[in-house]
């Protein structure tokens, strides 16, 4: 058998694997995931949380604000981007004049003038261009340190970072990278209080919950907020609901590996390698 | 962002469901119903603290019952394992499904500071129900837009699903409480509801 036969044959297994288990779930990476949950959920317990807690403890309300403001606004750079990548030209035009009105009015973003003028923020990024090209969600991830994601969703947050300008405080000065990203991270925790509150009180299986709610959200972002009147038709058709859903997700994941190709397939990859390392650590653990 | 964004959606979702052992079987619209729920849980806020938990509770129960159709919901968010259950279960589950959505209601919706509802527009399913487009407006802060599913019962119409910006409340539910069952069994979903109920009653 040649070398080109051999990679044939390993991508026709990976094919055939990845679509079964996609046809199972959306979520065929569920004992990773949760391993992946737990531990940002420690990580969240025993360092974000209490270090969001004291932020919001030495810091008053409007300097918070004005934090939220500055990233949020920076942020906008890449909503102008998307914006364009999706051809929503006259949202992008709107969305620049939102970017420059703070930038300039709003004292570098640390004040939202733009809100108090009917210019409200939209919410684009290149998860949600990429889905506009056409390249389906792909399976839930959850990532170490960063939380819920998808297949799509991993490496279109790479580039979204990489057209923030927040990501390249180094350049201005390697010292204030650092604190800026610092900043950025607890201010983001603070203001996610309220929800991780919710999901404590309101989530039967918080990871599940997380899930769907992420899932959905996402979805309802691709959709540019547009709820069809048959959302959820199929929950009412029972027994069928399974069925079409399978089949639904097995050919959503044909069309990913196909368009998606390697960088879908090389994610996958490295899932089952660290499924497979967090299998080995189990085995010794249990010796 | 991500997770206060989610918040947003999770705290809308709060709402839902109760028994309709006293359902009216009155004639009305699916828009009359979506108005008249709307109005009593905005009152029910603006005398929230006033009323406290238990008084919530009380007002909210009848409310709900005759905007829901809980005893399909509880069915429909257990998905296939309806059939599995014995009658006895499919009951229990129903009733404390019952109790846990109107506690919901009584726990999420304790106070006001000028939310206002608003009907957009109303569309028919596929499936023969109407889907009510509506928002709630919160002060300083974007609206949250609530899309109410409902089906024919009767003379009337009944809640079936609420989609709080984007997000449906019964896939939610369906996707936990079946993962529950399958994972964990009966017993501990039933367990589990009762909790819920317990700290919402708590707090």
């Amino acid at each position: 058998m040649n070398r080109k036969t051999v990679t044939t044959v390993i991508c026709g297994v990976l094919f055939a694997v990845n679509v079964n288990a996609q046809v199972k779930s959306n979520d065929p990476y569920e004992s990773f995931n949760r391993t992946m949950y737990d531990f940002n959920d420690g990580v969240d317990t025993y360092v974000a949380s209490p270090l969001a807690n004291g932020y919001r403890f030495v810091t008053p309300q409007f300097v918070q604000t004005g934090v939220f403001n500055f990233f949020n606004n920076l942020k906008g750079i890449n909503v102008v981007l998307n914006d364009v990548l999706q051809a929503k030209f006259s949202q992008s035009a709107a969305d620049l004049g939102r970017f420059t009105l703070n930038s300039t009015a709003g004292l570098g973003g640390f004040i939202d003038v733009a809100k108090h003028v009917g210019l409200d923020q939209n919410d684009e990024d290149f998860d949600q261009t990429l889905a506009v090209w056409g390249v389906p969600q792909g399976s839930y991830l959850v990532l170490p340190f960063v939380g819920p994601n998808t297949v799509r969703g991993a490496p279109a947050s790479a580039f979204d970072a990489a057209a923030n300008p927040a990501s390249y405080a180094s350049i201005v000065a390697y010292y204030v990278s650092a604190p800026v990203q610092f900043v950025s991270a607890v201010n983001a925790r603070s203001n996610a209080e309220g929800a991780l509150k919710f999901i404590n009180e309101a989530a039967m299986d918080k990871y599940v919950f997380t899930r769907e709610s992420f899932l959905q959200w996402r979805k309802n972002l691709e959709d540019d907020g547009k709820v069809s009147a048959s959302i959820d038709d199929d929950l009412f058709a029972d027994e069928k609901t399974v069925n079409l859903k399978s089949r639904d997700y097995g050919k959503q994941f044909e069309i990913a590996a196909l368009s998606f190709g390697s960088v879908a397939q090389k994610f996958d990859l490295a899932i089952q390698n660290f499924e497979q390392a967090n299998h080995k650590i189990e085995q010794l653990k249990n010796r | 962002m991500r997770l206060k964004k989610l918040a947003i959606v999770a705290f809308s979702l709060s709402s839902l469901f109760a028994t309709s052992v006293f359902a009216q079987e009155e004639s009305a619209t699916a828009r009359q119903i979506i108005d008249k729920f709307q109005t009593e849980l905005v009152q029910v806020m603006k005398d929230g603290k006033k009323l406290g938990y238990v008084g919530r509770y009380d007002k909210l129960e009848p409310a709900v019952s005759n905007s829901h159709d809980l005893p399909k919901i509880a069915r429909i968010v257990v998905g296939k394992e309806w059939e599995k259950l014995t009658e006895e279960q499919q009951k229990k589950l129903t009733d404390v499904f019952s109790k846990l959505s109107i506690a919901s209601y009584a726990h999420n919706f304790k106070d006001f500071s000028g939310e206002a509802f608003a009907i957009d527009s109303e569309e028919e399913t596929k499936m023969g129900g109407v889907v009510i487009h509506s928002h709630l407006n919160v002060p300083d802060d974007k609206p949250v837009k609530f899309d109410y599913m409902l089906k024919e019962k009767g003379a009337s119409w009944r809640i079936i699903n609420i989609i709080a910006n984007g997000v449906s409340d019964l896939a939610l539910k369906r996707s936990e409480y079946t993962a529950i069952l399958q994972r964990e069994g009966f017993d501990t979903l039933i367990a589990k509801i009762n909790e819920k109920i317990d700290n919402y009653a708590k707090q």
